[in-house]
């Protein structure tokens, strides 16, 4: 398996040049950034928007976007990855909220009962491992992974579905059938622990927090 | 409320990188972004942070409908009249990569008919088309070959405004692999190619796309392509 953190590393280098180079007009450069970063932004997108034609139109948003902005994007404060995958995930949302303002065609209440919603476990039915396998995934990566681990499972399984799978907090108090308060401080403390944890791991290796 | 407030603004901020901050109170907090470095300095930590996890996704290659649709907004005139995969064609493995899923190339091949054993062989002709690459040179630029491969002509059907200062240097490359010089082409009339730059017959010369160039006065100081590539035509297989 690829450790994505050297990946990561690898690629932001040429991003970088790539979009500084994007934002003097180079369309070359552009499609070059676009064919080292689509398939990483597609698959970040298709996770939370699943609607394939949806989330082409978003990648495509997501681009066009990227494009315009290039000029704003500064490689002393963001990693170029990072800053694309950010619009990435941002257009995926709103495009979830969208949909909700949006009046439903067709109703998914069959009765009053409000536990019509497909389960967690229907979402997932498809070969894309469950947010839970995705964080596995990511103890790969250095210290994010290892702090990842600190977290309590309840923690964890809030933080995956709202991050990988764009639900809000009532969505995941949802799928886990917990209060949304419970929800709620679950995913507070979670990204605080991680903070505090990333942080004094940042402090020990001597570096500045990527 | 106080945005400056440091613990608040980083609660708001691991929200909003999250995800879990959603409708009014997302757009409220978008909103104060550009007025607030302290927010934004919150919400660059967060995606330090949280982004790497997104890297365990595996990647799924978009339909190539996509990048045409965004080469179709960003730049419509160029995208009607070019190729969408030629820029930059010989840099990197990408695009070789990339290049069947984007064979939207446009090109026109007359009598391709080399490999039968006819003793004459009709000519051959490539159309190249303008790439967009510099929005001021437009049009088509056609490499016709005798059958045998052994003599050939380039001209652009129109004349191209090429600057006085710049060079058209015409280029033929195989699949996969460095492009050849087939030498300087007159902007606005035919060439006569060199014969010692002809690959010496056509069939089995590996041929696969040929380009335009535009280069310094004397033709490309390095033996490959160094200026925008600004036509672009693929021989059929």
């Amino acid at each position: 398996m690829k450790t994505p953190t050297a990946d990561w590393t690898d690629r932001s280098k040429e991003l970088a040049l790539l979009l500084s180079r994007s934002a003097l007009g180079d369309r070359a450069a552009f499609r070059r950034l676009y064919d080292l970063s689509s398939g990483h932004l597609y698959a970040v997108i298709l996770r939370i928007q699943r609607d394939r034609e949806q989330a082409e139109d978003l990648l495509q948003e997501v681009y066009v976007s990227a494009w315009k902005a290039a000029g704003s994007f500064d490689a002393q404060r963001a990693q170029p990855l990072t800053w694309l995958t950010h619009i990435a995930r941002n257009k995926a949302i709103d495009s979830l909220r969208r949909a909700q303002a949006q009046p439903q065609t067709e109703s998914m209440h069959r009765d009053d009962d409000d536990d019509d919603r497909p389960s967690a476990a229907e979402r997932l039915a498809d070969d894309a491992p469950g947010p839970a396998a995705l964080l596995e995934h990511a103890s790969d990566a250095r210290q994010l992974g290892h702090c990842m681990q600190g977290l309590s499972a309840q923690q964890r399984q809030s933080v995956a579905l709202a991050f990988f799978d764009g639900l809000s907090h009532a969505e995941v108090a949802e799928q886990l059938a917990q209060p949304l308060g419970t929800v709620k401080s679950w995913v507070r403390r979670a990204l605080a622990a991680l903070k505090t944890c990333l942080e004094r791991a940042a402090q020990r290796d001597g570096a500045v927090g990527a | 409320m106080d945005y400056a407030n440091k613990p608040l603004a980083d609660a708001l901020a691991a929200q909003y990188v999250t995800g879990t901050l959603r409708g009014g109170a997302r757009r409220r907090f978008e909103a104060l972004l550009p007025g607030h470095p302290a927010l934004r300095a919150a919400v660059a930590e967060w995606q330090a942070r949280l982004m790497p996890l997104t890297l365990v996704l595996d990647e799924k290659t978009p339909p190539p409908q996509v990048w045409a649709r965004i080469e179709q907004r960003l730049w419509p005139q160029a995208a009607s009249a070019a190729p969408a995969a030629v820029q930059a064609w010989w840099r990197g493995l990408a695009f070789w990569r990339a290049a069947s899923g984007f064979a939207t190339v446009a090109a026109v091949v007359f009598g391709l008919l080399l490999a039968s054993p006819q003793p004459v062989q009709p000519p051959v002709m490539v159309v190249l088309q303008a790439t967009g690459a510099d929005p001021a040179l437009a049009g088509t630029v056609v490499a016709s070959f005798s059958g045998d491969g052994r003599s050939a002509v380039a001209r652009p059907v129109t004349p191209v405004a090429v600057k006085p200062d710049r060079a058209l240097q015409l280029w033929w490359a195989p699949a996969t692999g460095k492009p050849r010089s087939l030498g300087l082409i007159n902007a606005n009339g035919a060439t006569v190619l060199a014969r010692s730059a002809l690959p010496g017959g056509l069939q089995g010369s590996g041929i696969d796309h040929m380009a335009v160039s535009v280069e310094p006065p004397g033709g490309s100081p390095t033996g490959q392509p160094t200026g925008p590539v600004v036509f672009y035509g693929k021989l059929a297989p």
